[in-house]
């Protein structure tokens, strides 16, 4: 797969100069081309080609998240999204104190893109449904004005965080609710839990990103990553199309399911919950 | 003000909403201008801008401080937050 990095230039911080440095180091690394934010702005038709021909490595140095915002509004296919400020701080390392990057500030944005490039080979986690999940038949359905919310009811429960579980054999499979993949509208990227990572419940499991926000996935159950749904790492939008169904997003071994269920909540519980928080919006 | 409940806790039982580092805030306003929930409220002087209404935040979401780009926003210790979730579960299982 050919790549092509959309990096912040950051020219007022020090996340940015990290994000720069790693950018370019990156470029080398995986011989992609880098995307210029600022003449990307200006003058898009300049991309054109290689924004139709590259799936996109997407790099912001803080939260302000100029470089995702603007890849929001490209149709290219973000890959892969690195934020300077939350791996640095992941790290526990400190961000350099100033914008032009000594030794430490050097070796921190090497560091990172040796992570990238490694992940960027490394197989992604196994990623194919289990098949013991049928597709949802019944729903419980709220509405508020226009909006019409679908809950499945059989066999699926929920945390108050607007996040969905079902469990078969020891296996849970995990997604947002109908509820949730409206208020967020058009998802563009799943940032999805590494394989064989462990979570507890309330745990994050990964995140999801769309032009209104970063949805963190809120865990409904305790146990190991088995899979990610690969349709949807290809093909984020599936998750507004049948969030309850084809649009699911991670499977989990469980391993405190009993404990686990006292803390969910069933369909019609959750339907109280949904029109709550539609009504106060 | 609140009579809502989070796992069947009342909510201003549980401390979970952001503070503001006043240091690192820039009141860029990102935040109150993301949150559906008027967690934030703005003001004249010094403080621009202040956690008004905590129990408004949805206990668990930290999409406001995915916002920030100065880092200004923090919020409290996750598993605390379970542990005391919990524990108040138990004990008002045990009236």
């Amino acid at each position: 797969m050919k790549r092509a990095i959309l990096s912040c230039n950051g020219l007022d911080k020090p996340e940015g100069s990290v994000a720069r440095e790693l950018a370019i180091r990156a470029a080398e690394a995986i011989s992609g081309e880098i995307i210029c934010p600022v003449l990307l702005n200006r003058a898009p038709a300049r991309y054109k080609k290689a924004l139709g021909e590259n799936s996109l490595i997407v790099v912001d140095g803080c939260s302000t998240r100029c470089a995702s915002k603007l890849a929001a509004g490209l149709e290219a296919r973000v890959d892969r999204k690195v934020l300077i400020s939350d791996v640095v701080k992941a790290s526990g390392h400190k961000l350099p104190s100033t914008l032009t990057l000594g030794p430490d500030g050097l070796t921190m944005a090497q560091t990172i893109v040796d992570e990238l490039v490694r992940n960027l080979n490394a197989p992604a986690a196994a990623s194919e449904s289990t098949s013991i999940f049928e597709a949802p038949t019944e729903f419980l359905t709220v509405m508020h004005d226009k909006f019409e919310f679908r809950i499945p009811v059989v066999d699926y429960l929920f945390n108050e965080n607007d996040v969905w579980v079902r469990a078969a054999d020891g296996v849970a499979r995990v997604g947002i609710s109908d509820y949730m993949q409206q208020k967020l509208t058009d998802i563009s990227f799943f940032d999805f839990p590494k394989g064989d990572s462990t979570v507890e419940q309330f745990g994050e499991l990964g995140s999801l990103e769309s032009t209104k926000a970063v949805f963190e996935i809120i865990s409904p159950a305790t146990g190991t990553v088995a899979s990610a749904n690969s349709a949807v790492i290809a093909n984020p939008a599936l998750i507004n199309e049948d969030p309850s169904g084809a649009g699911w997003l991670v499977e989990l071994k469980l391993t405190n399911w009993p404990q686990d269920q006292e803390m969910l909540i069933d369909a019609s519980a959750y339907a109280e919950i949904v029109k709550r928080k539609a009504a106060e919006e | 003000m609140s009579e809502t409940t989070f796992m069947g806790v009342p909510r201003d039982k549980i401390p979970w909403f952001p503070t503001i580092d006043y240091d690192k805030c820039n009141f860029c306003m990102e935040c109150d201008t993301f949150c559906p929930h008027k967690v934030f409220e703005r003001r004249e002087g010094d403080r621009k801008l202040v956690v008004a209404n905590p129990d408004n935040c949805v206990v668990f979401c930290r999409a406001c401080s995915k916002t920030c780009g100065p880092d200004a926003l923090s919020f409290p210790n996750k598993p605390e937050i379970i542990a005391l979730i919990k524990q108040i579960r138990d004990e008002e299982a045990a009236k």
